[in-house]
């Protein structure tokens, strides 16, 4: 059994980084996942001027400040990127491929740069369209299936889907060399939307038709319905009252995943808020 | 949970004399480690309105392919031979315990 702490914090962002922080000046055990950088919008923003106290930065100078603040603290970043979060009731189950981590709390703060659906997607989710190739592949044995890739990661998932798949059409979604099987077929070109009937049949892209009897789309971030199954949505914003509570008992959210105005200083209050309701939740417990 | 294979299939789910739940899942289906547990805590608040059984798809691919299983889990809700209702995917016990309760 794997160390159960008290909070995750899924993002590394202003408002995870806040939560963090609060979190850990209230004695609980958190673990933090995020990247390096903290949060591509942060270090893309040529000059911030309405974060207070911080006047006249550049966000890569305000990503210092954050930087020392949160090793000031020993808040350490684990640089994994979760694809699964499970309410397994008592506690969350944090997946990132095959290893887990436990959780009795979750924030989730992962900003909102997720890409957009295709059309079709989501109405043939689970008929034909699916995230997770090697959790479905054995369904497909011998059948005809499509990858949508928009990382090199999904290179090994073909891989694998190939050994079972009766044909693979990969469908990569950024440039580079692909190390696939050679029974793959790969396909340059903008796919544009699947159709069927009662589940999916077909995957039409700009310059061609496929008849697939499944679609994979292997994303680099999904949706946070999607990461964390039985998250009430609101439109692309995860629901939340003004305790940052979600509709699942123990699982909070903040920043611009919650909703607009996409601020920093929104993003950390918030964050801040969500920590604090984290703690009285475990207190109760 | 009761495990269903192909050969007591039409007894224990078609013939049965209340609705019956059936977990689609297979060894190498990583939420469907998950969905176990939580499965059985719902069926600990529903019993004994509703049967809970499980089929391996693995095992039994003819009843994969009879019921359109694309993706795993998958939970069905069958009622009087015929299935009522279906519901894709990892969900927490709430949303599994809803989801039979307005099937029953």
């Amino acid at each position: 059994m794997s160390e159960r702490y008290d909070i995750a914090i899924v993002g590394s962002g202003p408002a995870g980084l806040e939560a963090a922080i609060n979190a850990v000046i209230r004695n609980k055990k958190i673990i933090l996942f995020g990247t390096e950088n903290l949060s591509n919008k942060l270090i893309k923003a040529p000059k911030i001027n309405n974060y207070l106290g911080s006047f006249d930065v550049t966000g890569k100078e305000l990503m210092q400040k954050f930087k020392e603040h949160i090793s000031a603290m020993n808040i350490n970043i684990v640089e994994e990127r979760i694809n699964n979060i499970y309410a397994m009731g008592e506690y969350f189950a944090l997946m990132v491929n095959e290893k887990m981590y436990e959780a009795k709390t979750v924030i989730l703060a992962g900003g909102v740069e997720y890409t957009k659906p295709l059309k079709g997607e989501e109405e043939f989710l689970g008929k034909g369209v699916g995230y997770c190739a090697t959790c479905d592949a054995p369904l497909y044995k011998g059948k005809k299936v499509a990858i949508i890739a928009y990382n090199k990661d999904a290179e090994k998932d073909a891989n694998y889907v190939s050994e079972l798949a009766g044909k693979l059409y990969y469908v990569p979604m950024y440039e580079g060399e692909y190390s696939l099987n050679s029974s793959i077929e790969i396909i340059k070109d903008k796919p544009i939307e699947i159709t069927g009937d009662t589940s999916a049949e077909k995957l039409i892209l700009k310059n061609e038709e496929l008849n697939v009897d499944g679609v994979f789309v292997l994303k680099d971030s999904v949706s946070p319905g999607q990461l964390m199954p039985g998250l009430e949505m609101e439109g692309e914003h995860i629901k939340v009252n003004r305790n940052m509570e979600t509709n699942i008992a123990g699982c909070f959210a903040a920043g611009d995943c919650v909703g607009k105005p996409y601020q920093f200083m929104k993003a950390t209050g918030e964050g801040q808020i969500a920590a604090l309701s984290a703690v009285s939740y475990l207190d109760k417990k | 949970m009761l495990h269903v294979n192909q050969g007591s299939f039409v007894k224990e789910v078609l013939e049965s004399d209340k609705p019956v739940v059936v977990d689609f899942w297979a060894e190498w289906c990583g939420p469907c480690k998950m969905l176990s547990p939580v499965i059985e805590e719902a069926e600990k608040e529903i019993a004994p309105k509703a049967k809970f059984v499980k089929i391996n798809v693995d095992d039994n691919p003819a009843l994969a392919q009879q019921f359109g299983i694309a993706s795993i889990p998958t939970v069905m809700v069958f009622d009087k031979g015929n299935v009522k209702d279906t519901m894709i995917g990892f969900r927490p016990k709430n949303d599994i315990v809803n989801f039979v309760e307005r099937n029953l």
